[in-house]
């Protein structure tokens, strides 16, 4: 946590809404990412992530700074997807993200640079969505976890109370159902190009 | 010897930790012995590089987080003023009032209040005494009244036989004297004089008295 984090905490608990606003600003993309990787609606995420941040305004004097700012916020963020997948508001369908993603972009397709790179991306993404509403909200939530935010198995079950082996267990399958989920085309440009097996291993 | 479940266990745990980067020469070794760990290998690759680069294609615009932030700001200046407004009194804020107490504490300070309840409400049950008064009354002292009843008996029997034996005397001699005289002008009537009734009681009563 920076200085600037610091100060910017101390304010926003003596009801400084500009500086909670700014800690918002500095953050808010990264748990708007997760939200909506999670939830893979943009409507659902913006609600979700909006109400990670009331949530954390509410409850920032009981934040000590024995961890990060980010590390509390996800903390508040990953309580707030459990209760949301509780929760009857849940959309289920992941039909509509395509759609909502040009949404939340506010920009109309036409204007963007149509290039193979940008439709191959875009086709991509699409792909990745689809699988991850494959998952099940429990394996998403780890997989996310692990691959996105890069938390240990350890930590993901602490905050998902659950055990480190489930969780290691829905990683794996989470992954293994990814796989199956995309389709072999979009996997073959990495297929075609065939690395020398020590460069992988060493890159990861 | 090669195993693939293991082989591909320990893939996802490689690609996954992406802190650890040292090369791990063992799996690069295995991977090298078998096609379809090396497929795996690939393939769970391309899947986690394809997820990371959707993750990055997902991000908004800035367009959207102008929108974001306001509506953010509008939502916690609302909730403040809500709060405000919401605000309780002083004396609902008074009853509400709470303490957060350890547990230990907190059950320390109840086994106390159990202890303590019962003796209060003994001490409850038990009349508080007045300071004694003291008042001065006369009492007679009751004394025993004696009662001495004398009772005197006439024997009957001798008294009787002697009156009745006097009764015959005396008739005999009114006879005598009767059969004497002949002559109804002269004859003495019989009476009853010193006549004494059969039985008498005599009662004497000493009645006792309170003493002055």
């Amino acid at each position: 946590m920076t200085e600037n984090d610091t100060d910017l905490i101390r304010r926003a608990q003596a009801d400084d809404i500009d500086a909670f606003c700014l800690l918002a600003q500095r953050y808010a993309r990264r748990i708007h990412l997760l939200a909506f990787h999670y939830c893979r609606n943009a409507q659902d995420a913006e609600d979700l992530s909006q109400e990670v941040w009331m949530k954390a305004y509410q409850a920032l004097r009981s934040f000590r700074s024995d961890s990060s700012f980010y590390t509390w916020l996800r903390r508040i963020t990953i309580n707030a997807f459990l209760n949301h997948r509780r929760s009857t508001l849940f959309r289920k369908n992941g039909q509509t993200t395509a759609v909502q993603l040009v949404q939340i972009d506010d920009e109309p397709l036409e204007s963007r640079a149509v290039s193979p790179e940008n439709v191959y991306t875009k086709v991509l993404f699409e792909n990745v969505v689809d699988a991850l509403a494959e998952l099940t909200p429990s394996q998403r939530l780890a997989f996310l976890l692990r691959h996105y935010e890069g938390m240990t198995y350890d930590e993901i079950a602490a905050a998902m109370n659950c055990s480190s082996g489930t969780v290691k267990k829905g990683v794996s399958r989470a992954i293994t159902k990814l796989r199956a989920k995309l389709s072999p085309d979009t996997l073959a440009p990495d297929l075609d190009t065939p690395e020398p097996l020590t460069s992988l291993a060493s890159e990861y | 010897m090669h195993s693939c479940k293991e082989t591909k266990e320990r893939i996802t745990e490689l690609l996954l930790d992406e802190a650890d980067s040292t090369p791990d020469t063992t799996l690069s070794a295995e991977l090298l012995k078998c096609g379809d760990c090396r497929n795996e290998f690939a393939t769970l690759k391309a899947t986690l590089r394809m997820t990371k680069r959707s993750r990055e294609q997902s991000a908004p615009t800035e367009a959207y987080w102008n929108t974001y932030h306001a509506k953010l700001r509008y939502n916690l200046v609302h909730a403040n003023s809500t709060d405000e407004s919401h605000r309780p009194s002083l004396v609902a804020r008074f009853f509400n009032f709470s303490i957060p107490v350890p547990a230990p504490v907190a059950l320390a300070l109840m086994l106390v209040v159990a202890l303590l309840v019962p003796t209060v409400m003994r001490a409850d049950r038990q009349p508080t005494a007045p300071p004694p008064q003291i008042v001065q009354v006369p009492v007679e002292k009751p004394v025993i009244q004696e009662k001495v009843v004398t009772r005197v008996v006439y024997r009957e029997r001798r008294l009787h036989a002697r009156v009745s034996k006097r009764v015959v005397d005396e008739a005999s001699k009114v006879e005598d004297t009767f059969a004497k005289s002949q002559k109804p002008q002269t004859e003495i009537p019989a009476s009853f004089a010193g006549f004494k009734p059969t039985e008498e009681v005599k009662l004497t009563v000493i009645k006792g008295g309170s003493p002055k």
